[in-house]
């Protein structure tokens, strides 16, 4: 623990989230999206006939949707050229499956990893690294205990080749299938790299599996895809974390996430993401939770110009349970739409949504949630709290909570506040010696505590410098 | 799509309705401008989600439901002291000029397509006149509605330093069949100081469409609120706004509701925070038995000026029956850091403790429920300050239970 802070004390913060690398690219697929190129992309991962027909349905469904934009509120998405967007990159390196341990990677990947401190992660709590570079993993490392339990670990477009009849079951088709939405779709079509997590019946992993995402290639998008599938009785704990250096054009991201927690199983998700401010943040992710299973979505949405994202989870089984906790901030000329979708669709299951969100600087932040309680979903209750906090007149901060309700046994609650920084809370800590500056990071990562306290350390130093930096010599 | 009905309306019975109501060239040209508006205006809007849309107003048949030149209705104004409660011929001949001031100020005529219809072709109307200085309680207006179609509008206009309490009934009467439909706007412009009480009691019969936009500015340090409880009716449609325009003016919104087998209650408050320290109460209870089904949506919305602002809402759903279904959206919208806004919403079922604590005392479960159930209506009744339209509402809840 300790040795993490004093790495992340070293490091200078700036230099540790923003920085570019010069490119190598071995393969580029030309600007633009069409049929040729998905073929060239399924082609050159040598996928096999069902992978390549899914990207030619979900093309053709990319097309014939209409971008959302009736919604209240959204984030202008009119600026996204998609024309223009290189949906495929994979990095210069000699293995064509990832290298085998760190020391393989090029020197090129380690530094950008090292600024990202994930050796120091992997020395403390590292279970497994996937980390993606561009749109490949292209380092993985396993340890041993599990590969016996039969955990699998792998990046997605190996999962394809080498665990394909699992996941040509669970590959969008029953939770996140393309025509979702738009962006879904692309993601459907293009999509390249992620992870794979398989855990078997009664297996838990006690560690965190962690993958960290970037991008680094302007005018690119990244459309990684991560499935998890937790067996009856697992349980285990995902982390994804991204942090992308600043460009001048605009990025697309468009990820896809898919978990299927069996019953009594229990996943946890958890995401810290700062794409950078040019970004455009679209993903998709849904859970299926079967009986007695439990879901749980922690993610903390900093960067990105524009961020649309609700992660959602279908209780599908009795006794299932789901808990989101989120935490958006967003600075100036950041647009964060974000929130939570839950359908209780048996009875006992249980949802609860805990968000909180920090607008200054003109930064705009929106809670938008669903929770649908289906008929004969008795004995079900949802209890959704919003707290919003903004810095200054120049930011918005609007909560819109939608609540369909078709069963009459039930206890659900809803509430929102919104209020401004304390000038007491301020000047309580100021006349105990701290400065302004201080005492609202004090203040704010007092109000974002029940996020970072459910992620493991090194996350919570991150998150939590994160947005040190975003509040830096910017405050009074 | 049945939103054609325009194609049956002509100039000429626009003109004729202007005409009977000895009309100046303004009010028929806004209606005029309405009827031509038509054309390209949208249903007002309501609640999507993914797959649904929380109310279905294109379903309905207007064409069969409007009939412009029939109307009748029944209307009794009681008047008090100091205060013109004018019925529209006489409104358009003692307050021209108060008329041209304040006609679709507040609401917008073509607002959305329902609107501008209302607009069009309203023949029932009211202007409630309150001048500077008038305190004055107990203006009342009963509207029986005798024909397939009425389209009813209110004008209320307190100047300053004056205060008005006003109580407007709305059933349906004796000698009418089939399906109806009624349409109400209500405009009301707070002066400075002025204090307005405006409520509403919705009991029309339950074969009635109903759609009903009621919306007012209030004027520094003025009052101005809104009780509106919906009994009657099929389908009902209302949307009940303020604007707060003046420093220190507040509002209230007070609603009820309690619906019984099919119907449909789609339900808004809106307020609009546009200047300093204004406060904003909502409060909303209903009750859901059979297959009834409520969408309410509530807008809390703060402006970039709105300093010092508060602003509250709760709306609370009890559902007595399983085939009910209550959907909420709670929404708040703040572009002012200095402001103190909360909301809740909460959906549930009679508590089984309070029932086994009502029956284990003696008293049968179904007179325990309706106890439990007046009782849950207690908190929005109390901020009821017009007593005869809160005891109006405790004997509709009450002939309602079973």
């Amino acid at each position: 623990m300790s040795s993490d802070q004093d790495h992340l004390k070293e490091t200078d913060t700036e230099a540790r989230f923003e920085f570019k690398k010069e490119e190598s690219s071995a393969f580029e697929t030309e600007a633009g999206l069409t049929e040729e190129t998905v073929r060239v992309i399924s082609e050159d991962k040598d996928e096999p006939d069902w992978m390549l027909e899914r990207r030619l349905r979900a093309l053709e469904q990319f097309q014939q949707m209409p971008m959302p934009t009736d919604w209240p509120g959204q984030p202008d998405l009119s600026e996204i050229d998609i024309e223009n967007i290189v949906p495929y990159i994979r990095p210069d390196i000699e293995t064509r499956g990832g290298a085998e341990s760190w020391e393989d990677l090029p020197e090129e990947i380690q530094d950008t990893f090292d600024k990202l401190g994930i050796p120091e992660a992997e020395k403390n709590a590292l279970s497994g690294v996937g980390a993606q570079y561009e749109s490949e993993i292209v380092y993985q490392n396993m340890q041993e205990q599990w590969e016996e339990k039969g955990v699998i670990f792998c990046d997605m477009d190996e999962a394809v080749r080498e665990h394909e009849e699992i996941v040509k079951e669970h590959f969008m088709t029953k939770c996140v299938p393309p025509s979702d939405n738009k962006f879904a779709a692309l993601h459907g079509a293009v999509w390249s790299g992620g992870s794979f997590v398989y855990v078997p019946e009664d297996v838990t992993v006690e560690m965190p599996i962690q993958a960290y995402f970037r991008m680094n290639s302007e005018g690119m998008g990244q459309f990684e895809h991560t499935l998890i599938v937790a067996e009856e009785n697992s349980e285990v704990h995902y982390i994804e974390g991204c942090s992308a250096p600043q460009y001048a054009t605009h990025n697309l991201h468009s990820g896809g996430v898919e978990v299927f927690v069996g019953e009594n199983a229990h996943v946890q998700y958890s995401t810290v993401q700062n794409w950078s401010k040019n970004t455009y943040n679209l993903n998709t992710k849904r859970a299926i939770v079967e009986a007695d299973g439990t879901m749980e979505w922690v993610s903390g949405s900093m960067g990105s110009k524009a961020t649309m994202l609700y992660p959602s989870t279908v209780l599908k089984g009795p006794g299932a349970t789901d808990n989101h906790i989120t935490i958006a901030f967003a600075g100036e000329g950041q647009n964060i739409d974000t929130g939570a979708k839950v359908y209780h669709n048996a009875p006992d299951t249980k949802s609860t949504i805990e968000s909180k969100s920090i607008s200054k600087d003109g930064g705009r932040t929106n809670y938008r949630g669903l929770v649908h309680i289906s008929d004969g979903a008795e004995d079900s209750s949802t209890s959704v709290e919003c707290d919003a906090l903004m810095f200054d007149n120049e930011s918005t901060s609007d909560t819109m909570p939608y609540m369909e309700i078709q069963e009459n046994k039930v206890d659900v609650a809803h509430e929102a506040t919104v209020g401004k920084i304390g000038d007491e809370d301020v000047f309580y800590l100021q006349s105990r010696g701290l400065d302004d500056d201080d005492a609202k990071q004090m203040i704010v990562a007092g109000f974002i505590e029940p996020i970072t306290e459910e992620l493991p350390i090194e996350y919570a130093v991150e998150l939590n410098r994160l947005i040190e930096l975003e509040m830096e010599g910017s405050l009074g | 799509m049945s939103t054609q009905v325009h194609a049956n309306l002509t100039e000429e019975q626009v003109q004729q309705i202007s005409d009977e109501l000895d009309e100046p060239e303004w009010l028929l040209e806004t209606r005029l401008e309405a009827l031509d508006a038509l054309e390209d205006l949208e249903m007002p809007d309501v609640i999507r989600t993914p797959g649904r849309q929380w109310t279905n107003l294109d379903a309905l048949d207007y064409e069969t439901l409007v009939d412009p030149l029939e109307w009748e209705q029944e209307k009794d104004r009681v008047e008090a002291e100091g205060v013109d409660v004018l019925a529209w011929d006489e409104a358009v001949e003692q307050h021209g000029d108060v008329l041209e001031e304040h006609f679709g100020s507040v609401v917008d005529p073509q607002r959305d397509y329902l609107t501008a219809l209302s607009t069009a072709l309203f023949s029932a109307g009211t202007l409630v006149y309150v001048p500077e200085g008038v305190d004055a309680e107990d203006v009342k207006i009963r509207t029986t509605m005798n024909s397939r179609s009425l389209f009813n509008y209110t004008l209320v206009v307190a100047e300053e330093s004056s205060s008005v309490t006003i109580l407007e009934r709305q059933s349906t009467g004796e000698n009418v069949e089939g399906d109806q439909y009624y349409s109400g706007v209500v405009e009301a412009v707070a002066g400075e100081n002025a204090s307005v009480q405006y409520g509403a009691l919705q009991n029309l019969a339950e074969d009635t469409y109903n759609f009903q936009v009621k919306r007012g500015h209030t004027d520094q340090y003025a009052t101005l609120d809104w009780i509106e409880g919906n009994i009657g009716s099929r389908l009902t449609k209302t949307s009940v706004e303020t604007r707060l325009l003046g420093d220190s003016s507040e509002s209230q919104i007070v609603g009820a509701f309690f619906g019984h087998e099919d119907q449909h209650f789609d339900l808004g408050s809106r307020v609009w925070h546009e200047a300093e320290h204004t406060t904003a109460d909502l409060v909303t209870r209903g009750v859901l038995d059979d297959e009834a089904r409520s969408v309410y949506e509530g807008v809390q919305d703060v402006g970039r000026d709105a300093w010092d602002t508060n602003s509250y809402q709760r709306e609370n759903t009890l559902m007595l029956s399983d085939d009910s279904e209550a959907d909420a959206s709670p929404k708040l919208i703040i572009n002012n850091h200095d402001t103190e806004a909360s909301h809740s919403a909460t959906v549930g079922q009679v508590s089984e403790e309070d029932m086994f604590y009502m029956t284990s005392r003696g008293v049968d479960p179904e007179s325990a429920e309706n106890m439990l159930v007046e009782g849950f209506f207690r908190p929005v009744l109390e901020e009821v300050a017009v007593d005869e339209l809160r005891e109006d509402l405790e004997e509709l809840i009450a002939a309602r239970l079973r």
